[in-house]
């Protein structure tokens, strides 16, 4: 909180009411809005107040009266002080001032006899030294006034008046000889009071003889008029008014007997007309109810109570009876149009408002309200049993030969739409029609006796069980699941019907229930019965997303059945075919299908995939399971081909003959195995980066979040379990051919003499890798290092493993051992892995070291010479490498 | 929170008892309008100096200064220059304590009207040694003036009362003429509550003048 207002200046410091005044202080407020009061001596003046800065505010003085503080208040400080006062003063209006309002100039003349009396102190005489007051411009401070005279008063009535306050209020500038003149005019004044009477007849002569004339006049009428008519006038005026008066009745006499016989006569014939009514009230009675104006019936029926209920005469009696028994017929007859159904809600409440004033003896109303249930059970029920029926009925007459597609159309056909709409529309209607009533029911309008607590209870009852008889239905007419194994009929059904049915099915399903659910709502119902609605629409809601995901999943299913091993586009990963575009554009289908349908939620209903939700986890278990499938689809095509023999072409020149026919196979299968082998982890690959990750922002626009990491996992093993497969039956034969290749040539050696060349062995393996290579790259691209790789690796560990087996004895195996795995190093040095690397420094580490300068030599002369041979080679090998 | 008010409501409480309460000094604006009353007055309390023109009619304002170590309150009656208002100028003048006549240096008329304004101070109060200071405004506007100083001073020396010359504008001497005569209003009010507390004749014969003159 600040410091609170203080106001040290005040521009002008009087003045009348609407004074533009300029406040200044202290704290005046930090903004416009902080100041939230002003008081010009406690008149509120903020409407006018207008806020300048926190040292000055400009507003204008209310209707007030007299000194007083300027207090200003703000939100931040508070209310304030003030060291400055106002003097507001009213300003009055004289007939040298400029106004606006007409004013009388002067009092009103002071007659000397005039009829208005009038009371001294009332009246002051406006200027009693006869000379004009002063203008209200130079007013004499008031308060200064009551400091020079503490008790006095400057009024000429009051008993302390003092003439020194009237003059200084009044003519406090005029001049002294002005002054003496003003004495000389009230000295006038008060000698002309003085003379009294005398003076007062010489002025008014000819009036006072004018009235003495007038007494005179009167009293010779006075006395003329006794003479005529002698003392006592009033005898003769008795008379005349007693004459008149039995004048008058003589006149009126005729009159009011007549009106006493035709009051007598209406008498007679509104008895007449009463017991014409009671004896023609049967009839009338039979009539009206033919008619079904029932209202005539009970208001006619009530008139005859009244007027004959306590009658003694016996055949009013009898008559009343007939009329009783009648009505009771009536009675019952309204109590069972009442409860027959269907009966619209206006005609129930008419019959039961009429049982009400039939004094029927039991509770029509809750009566109504309980036919009406069981009438919203049986409707129901019979629209259950008539679907039920007509599906049965349609489904023999497509007869067996369609049993099983009907079975897989299951919960999405037309007739359980219809069902489905049927049921809500009959809900919505009854309840429409029974909350109304029972609400009126319980505010007392339909009670013909007090409610019973327990009532209340009973409808709630009696309504949830409605809802939730209803929400059976909808379940087993809609979310029909469990019914098959595996897939279940949803996914089944799913399949069976197309994508675009499915869809207008579910939202005209779901738009039913809605508009059910939003007409309870209109019925302001208790929350419980909605919630059991609104539970089965969620419930639906996560059904139709199911079916959804699960047709999604099955789509993947059969995806390997769409591979053509077409390769569709070269990604970073490698050559991939449509299989990740599928599988993205399938879910995206899902999901897409999924938010058109069931996502946007209605009024009052919670999202479908809240946080920590079901659905949610069923979001995820069944994306999840989509995704697993789509891996298992690419390990299926990858390994499902094992049988078939693994395609050794130009692997090995041991096996060389082999390549017509593999040639041949190749070109049949459109792809070789291998080769699908790796466009297939090239899939996985592109499916783990980027397919994924397309559909992770795919949930999230549907703001949906998921979690990927098994996938990620699953997919990447998978990666790793095609290479691993590739690599085994790549791998595996180059080695294989490696150790009988090499001792192939070691048969042929002098085992002394120093070779120029290595053995063809090293040319094999290196030409082996090429032709991997080659075929890795085509398809991987740039991933295809990591295959070089590992097959490198493979070799140098079965070289090492070699070398270490049969160690080199002669000086020439030693030298030829080591050329051959230089060689072999030089050849491979881009693709040699730590691993690897370790694997031939092994090798040669078991090889004695070159002692003389001449072998030397000619090492390095025979690997100038490989190098320059191999050149076409080792670069076909090295291309396209990614450095380690 | 709560006790800080409570405190400050104790505090506010105890300054408002009577014995808390400050002297007041009365000091009164006159002269000339357009002289600079109120701009002198603006500066003083609120260090703002205000250019547009608006006649005032009269204007009160009062604060908390210290005065050579004492807290005072002043209270300045800003009154109207304008002839229109000047008959309810002697009703001001009685209240006043001291008086601050200004004109303005580059107006020669403002300088001739402080005489009369002289003359009507001291029939008012009946006082020839009413704490009265001279103030020539407008000294920044040194180029246009027309009133000379020895004039000035001239006439200050005649009535026996200081001379200062100020600028509204660039606050020059302005605290000092409120200052200076809310000094001489201080001496003068020692000066009477001795006479009153020491010498009775004195005060009766003060009385007395005022009597005669009335």
């Amino acid at each position: 909180m600040g410091p609170p207002p203080v106001v040290t200046g005040i521009s002008p410091k009087e003045g009348p009411p609407g004074t533009r005044v300029t406040i200044r202080g202290e704290f005046l407020g930090i903004s416009v809005t902080d100041l939230i009061g002003l008081k010009i001596c406690g008149c509120d003046c903020l409407l006018s107040a207008e806020w300048k800065s926190k040292n000055k505010i400009v507003a204008r003085s209310g209707p007030c009266k007299g000194r007083g503080d300027i207090i200003v208040t703000t939100k931040s400080g508070g209310e304030g002080t003030s060291t400055v006062q106002f003097r507001g003063y009213h300003e009055s209006v004289g007939p040298m001032k400029e106004s606006a309002v007409w004013v009388e100039e002067a009092a009103p003349p002071s007659l000397p006899w005039g009829r208005r009396p009038m009371s001294p102190t009332a009246y002051t005489p406006p200027d009693p030294l006869g000379l004009s007051t002063e203008g209200d411009d130079y007013k004499f401070p008031e308060e200064e006034l009551h400091e020079l005279f503490p008790d006095g008063s400057g009024k000429l009535s009051d008993e302390n008046f003092q003439p020194g306050w009237y003059l200084l209020e009044h003519h406090s500038n005029t001049s002294y000889e002005d002054l003496k003149a003003g004495m000389v005019f009230l000295q006038r004044k008060v000698e002309g009071q003085k003379e009294g009477q005398l003076s007062f007849l010489k002025a008014n002569t000819g009036a006072v003889m004018d009235q003495l004339d007038r007494l005179v006049l009167l009293k010779n009428m006075y006395e003329e008029d006794q003479r005529k008519n002698g003392r006592e006038p009033l005898p003769s005026l008795q008379s005349a008014i007693e004459e008149s008066i039995s004048l008058a009745d003589s006149l009126f006499s005729e009159i009011l007997s007549r009106k006493e016989n035709a009051d007598k006569t209406r008498e007679a014939l509104s008895l007449l007309t009463r017991h014409k009514f009671l004896f023609q009230l049967p009839s009338s009675i039979d009539k009206n109810i033919k008619k079904k104006e029932y209202d005539l019936v009970v208001n006619d029926y009530t008139r005859a109570k009244n007027l004959f209920g306590n009658t003694d005469v016996k055949l009013f009696q009898k008559i009343l009876a007939e009329i009783d028994k009648k009505i009771e017929d009536l009675k019952e007859n309204l109590f069972n149009r009442m409860k027959t159904m269907p009966i619209n809600v206006q005609e129930q409440t008419k019959y039961i408002r009429l049982l009400i004033s039939l004094n029927w003896d039991g509770d029509a109303a809750w009566t109504a309200i309980l036919s009406r249930k069981d009438y919203l059970m049986n409707l129901m029920n019979k629209v259950k049993e008539h679907f039920k029926k007509k599906e049965e009925q349609e489904s023999n007459e497509k007869g067996r030969r369609k049993c099983r597609e009907w079975e897989c159309e299951g919960s999405w056909s037309a007739t359980r739409a219809d069902w489905c709409g049927a049921a809500c529309g009959a809900l919505a209607s009854e309840l429409h029609a029974l909350w109304p009533l029972a609400r009126r029911y319980f505010a007392g309008e339909l009670a013909g006796q007090p409610t019973l607590p327990q009532r209340h209870t009973d409808l709630k009852e009696m309504i949830i069980a409605m809802v939730e008889s209803f929400s059976e239905q909808m379940r087993s007419c809609l979310i029909c699941t469990g019914a098959g194994g595996g897939a279940g009929p949803g996914a089944g059904g799913a399949a069976g019907v197309a994508a675009d049915v499915l869809r207008t099915r579910l939202v005209a399903n779901l738009r039913h229930l809605r508009d059910a659910y939003d007409s309870l709502l209109k019925l302001d119902l208790p929350s419980q019965p909605l919630s059991i609605v609104e539970k089965v629409i969620f419930d639906y809601r996560v059904h139709g997303m199911t079916v959804f995901l699960q047709r999604a999943h099955k789509r993947v299913k059969g995806l390997s059945e769409k591979e053509t091993w077409k390769i569709e586009e070269f990604s970073d990963y490698g050559a991939i075919t449509n299989l990740p575009h599928l599988l993205e554009s399938y879910v995206n289908d899902a999901l897409s299908a999924i938010h058109k349908c069931v996502l946007k939620s209605g009024r009052r209903k919670s999202p479908l995939l809240g946080a920590g939700g079901e659905p949610l986890a069923v979001l995820q278990r069944h994306t999840q399971h989509t995704l697993l499938a789509f891996v298992s689809v690419l390990r299926d095509l990858t390994m499902h081909h094992e049988d078939q023999d693994f395609n050794n072409t130009s692997l090995s020149v041991a096996l060389d003959q082999r390549l017509e026919e593999s040639a041949v196979e190749a070109v049949t299968a459109g792809r070789s195995w291998q080769q699908r082998l790796l466009v297939a982890g090239a899939n996985a690959q592109y499916t783990r980066r980027r397919t994924l990750a397309n559909i992770l922002t795919a949930f999230e626009n549907q703001k949906a979040e998921k979690r990927y990491r098994k996938i990620r996992i699953h997919s990447s093993s998978l990666e790793d379990n095609i290479a691993e497969m590739y690599l085994e039956y790549k791998g595996d034969p180059l080695v294989g051919t490696i150790e009988p290749s090499m001792y192939m040539g070691r048969h042929h050696t002098d085992a002394d003499t120093l070779l120029d060349d290595a053995r063809p062995y090293v040319y094999e393996i290196i030409n082996n890798l090429i032709a991997v290579h080659a075929e890795v790259d085509s398809v991987c691209g740039a991933a295809s290092s990591r295959y070089v790789r590992d097959i490198c690796e493979t070799v140098c560990e079965e070289l090492a493993r070699l070398a270490a087996c049969a160690p080199a004895r002669s000086r020439a195996a030693a030298f030829q051992a080591r050329l051959e795995y230089s060689l072999l190093r030089l050849a491979v040095a881009d693709h040699l892995t730590r691993k690897a690397e370790n694997y031939l420094m092994e090798a040669l580490a078991g090889l004695p070291p070159l002692d003389n300068e001449e072998d030397k030599n000619r090492m390095d002369n025979i690997i100038q010479g490989f190098k320059k041979r191999m050149e076409l080679q080792l670069t076909s090998l090295n291309c396209n490498m990614e450095t380690v | 929170m709560c006790i800080v008010q409570v405190c400050a409501a104790a505090s506010s409480a105890m300054s408002k008892k009577p014995a808390a309460q400050p002297t007041l000094h009365k000091v009164i604006m006159v002269g000339s309008g357009g002289v600079g009353k109120s701009a002198l007055t603006l500066q003083f309390m609120y260090d703002e100096f205000v250019e547009d023109y608006e006649p005032t009619k009269a204007d009160s304002y009062r604060k908390k200064v210290v005065l050579d170590g004492e807290e005072v309150q002043i209270d300045i009656l800003d009154t109207a220059g304008q002839e229109d208002y000047a008959a309810i100028r002697d009703n001001y003048f009685r209240s006043g304590e001291g008086f601050l006549c200004v004109f303005s240096i580059t107006e020669p008329e403002s300088f001739d009207a402080t005489q009369e304004f002289r003359e009507q101070i001291l029939r008012v109060k009946n006082d020839e040694n009413i704490p009265f200071l001279l103030v020539g405004n407008k000294s920044d506007l040194g180029d246009k003036r027309r009133v000379p100083l020895d004039a000035c001073r001239e006439r200050a020396h005649a009535w026996q009362v200081p001379y200062v010359e100020t600028s509204a504008k660039t606050r020059d001497n302005v605290d000092k003429v409120f200052f200076d005569l809310m000094r001489e209003i201080r001496s003068r009010k020692s000066d009477d509550s001795r006479a009153a507390n020491g010498n009775v004749r004195d005060k009766v014969k003060r009385r007395k003048i005022k009597c005669a003159i009335l």
